[in-house]
């Protein structure tokens, strides 16, 4: 019965891992990359929390009753409380990030926002672009035209 | 007779401190607490060093190891701790604008942490202050809020704590397979991580670490970073908490995984991050990031270093890692006010002097000539790889080999520019008195360790015969306790 109740456990911290890391990696919102991150940090802690699990034990405290009883290990436990609070500090830290990349560049896109970042780090420093800033419009691959025969009619 | 531990609060409590001394009584205070506390670090752990017996153990809250936290003081830990206050000393930053407690405050945490790292002997100790040192570094990368600085901090944060979600994970491994994170207690059970599951541990511990160390699938924050913050703090970055990142995956890779498969990863990092840092580098058009790719070469070079096995690999990495400490943050220095392109630096020399005179020591000693520390640096990272000569280290020869001509090219470009008649119409910026005389402290660094080779050589074969003895390691952490096991 625990077994495979701890395979469960197993299964969704280390989804959720994988879950959170691929929506940093892949996301190009600002936004959604710091709740990715706040996932991935959940399935971190929740695996630190299975390492010292037992699965017919008690919380690690003590109430004053005769010892004897089996205990969870407390040490990760700890741990993760301490990923715990640098986990939200560093969130809120991203997140007023984020509030002042909108004042300052008007965009919550990442590829944009690295793209004015550039800009201004080269202007500053006197750095002509290597690529031009004015790209021709339009889409890419140029579609191709339609081409008129001598009666006037529209063939490709 | 004071505790080694204080070298890590002082900087602690002084950063706590320093918001109350803006305004009324305490406010003349404020601008000295900074350079008054990491001093008084710096005269401990230099007094730590010739006073007591090394190596060492402190059981902090005297809970003993393996249970409680312990600090390992060795000349190892001793030589990084005592580069800190000293490197943040020179590299204080020293304004007096509104923003200065705030910015005084967060490297003071850095240096706090830092110093931590360089003496922490138990695994999650190291992930504390490593975190502490990433959120400090953070804050002072967003610096004055200039606008691009606030997009480099947002792209190293979550780089940063990408890292860090993969290192825990790495951490929750170790700890499911032997049940502790004390460092001595590890190194006993290093043989049951010896396995594919000890490795991937060991490789997401150097993701997670890697970050600050500028190791090379995540290093991608860096020229961004170096660009867009002040110089002086790119400098601390740069020198300074990229060395202690590198000195815990060193610690790790010694005590807890001496594995080959282990070093042969480390290997392969530092292959990768020098051919792509010092080919990026040649293709910078300004120097902040033409000095930030060369730095992700050279931290390359140290992660090749610090994988040959044994007291050469200890001796060749601490050498490349102190040169590059100093090298590398007085580069920085002196690029605090040519922060732009190369070409518009034309003539850089008749406007400072002494700036381009100590530019271009720099840059020879990078380079490796000799008799410069550089180039002991590089002889010894490769005479170490010829030593074993299996294909990947021929690589990695052939790797720092073609790098040192690359860097030469764009270093020497450099140096060309700022010796060649100035434009009439661009006008260049000298340098200012403070980073002058920081890089000329820095040089004078560099030239004393030139001429006193020997005595320093003798002090690194010491130092790195007791950082591999895993044994004493043990034996000083954990006591007799290992004979009843």
């Amino acid at each position: 019965m625990s077994t495979s109740v701890g395979l469960v456990f197993f299964i969704g911290a280390i989804g959720l891992c994988v879950i959170g890391i691929a929506g940093i990696v892949l996301s190009r919102h600002l936004f959604r990359m710091v709740l990715a991150l706040a996932i991935a940090e959940a399935g971190a802690n929740l695996l630190l929390i299975l390492a010292g699990y037992r699965w017919d034990a008690v919380a690690p405290i003590f109430t004053g009753t005769a010892g004897g009883q089996a205990m969870v290990d407390p040490v990760p436990q700890a741990m993760v409380l301490t990923a715990i609070v640098i986990g939200v500090g560093v969130q809120a830290l991203a997140l007023s990030l984020v509030i002042r990349i909108k004042e300052r560049y008007g965009t919550l896109d990442m590829q944009e926002a690295r793209q004015c970042m550039q800009d201004d780090l080269d202007d500053a420093g006197g750095v002509t672009p290597s690529r031009s800033r004015e790209r021709p419009a339009g889409e890419r691959p140029i579609p191709a035209p339609t081409v008129l025969n001598s009666t006037g009619g529209q063939h490709d | 007779m004071t505790d080694v531990s204080l070298a890590v609060v002082l900087p602690l409590l002084g950063a706590f401190v320093l918001p109350l001394t803006r305004h009324g009584i305490l406010r003349s205070l404020g601008p000295v607490i900074g350079p008054i506390l990491l001093a008084a670090c710096a005269l401990i752990l230099f007094a730590a060093w010739s006073a007591y017996d090394v190596p060492y153990a402190v059981a902090l809250g005297s809970f003993a190891p393996p249970m409680g936290i312990t600090f390992y003081i060795d000349d190892l830990a001793l030589l990084f701790a005592l580069a800190v206050p000293l490197t943040t000393l020179v590299l204080w930053p020293g304004e007096s604008d509104p923003a200065a407690t705030g910015r005084q405050s967060l490297t003071l945490l850095l240096a706090g942490s830092l110093t931590g790292l360089a003496l922490s002997g138990d695994l999650f100790n190291v992930y504390v202050f490593y975190e502490l040192a990433a959120v400090a570094s953070y804050g002072l990368v967003v610096g004055d809020g200039r606008s691009p600085a606030y997009v480099a901090a947002f792209r190293y944060l979550m780089i940063s704590a990408l890292g860090s979600v993969v290192g825990l994970i790495g951490i929750a491994i170790i700890y499911f397979k032997t049940g502790t994170l004390n460092l001595a207690d590890l190194s006993t059970l290093s043989g049951e991580l010896a396995d594919p599951q000890g490795l991937a541990a060991f490789a997401m511990l150097v993701i997670g670490f890697g970050v600050k160390a500028e190791a090379f699938p995540v290093n991608g924050w860096v020229p961004e970073v170096y660009g867009a913050v002040g110089k002086r703090v790119a400098a601390l970055l740069a020198g300074l908490a990229s060395k202690l990142a590198v000195l815990v995956i060193v610690r790790i890779l010694i005590l807890v995984f001496p594995h080959d498969e282990t070093r042969q990863l480390l290997l392969v990092l530092g292959i990768l991050g020098v051919a792509v840092g010092e080919l990026a580098a040649w293709q910078a058009r300004d120097i902040p990031r033409m000095l930030a790719w060369s730095s992700i070469g050279q931290l390359g070079v140290v992660f090749v270093a610090f994988s040959l096995p044994g007291k050469a690999g200890v001796i060749a990495g601490v050498t490349v890692a102190m040169h590059h400490l100093v090298v590398k943050s007085a580069l920085f220095l002196l690029a605090d006010r040519w922060d732009r392109a190369i070409e518009s630096l034309k003539g850089a020399a008749s406007t400072s002097r002494i700036g381009a005179a100590l530019f271009v020591l720099f840059s020879l000693s990078l380079l490796g000539l000799p008799p410069l520390p550089g180039f002991w640096s590089k002889f010894l990272v490769l005479g170490g790889l010829a030593a074993s000569a299996s294909p990947l280290q021929l690589l990695a020869m052939g790797t720092i080999l073609a790098g040192t001509v690359i860097e030469g090219a764009y270093l020497l470009r450099v140096v060309v520019t700022f010796y060649a008649r100035p434009d009439a119409a661009v006008r260049v910026p000298g340098q200012r008195a403070g980073n002058l005389l920081g890089a000329g402290l820095f040089a004078l660094v560099l030239l004393t360790a030139a001429v006193m080779i020997n005595p320093l050589w003798q002090g690194l074969e010491v130092l790195a015969e007791r950082a591999v003895d895993t044994n004493g390691y043990q034996h000083t952490v954990l006591g007799d306790r290992e004979a009843g096991r």
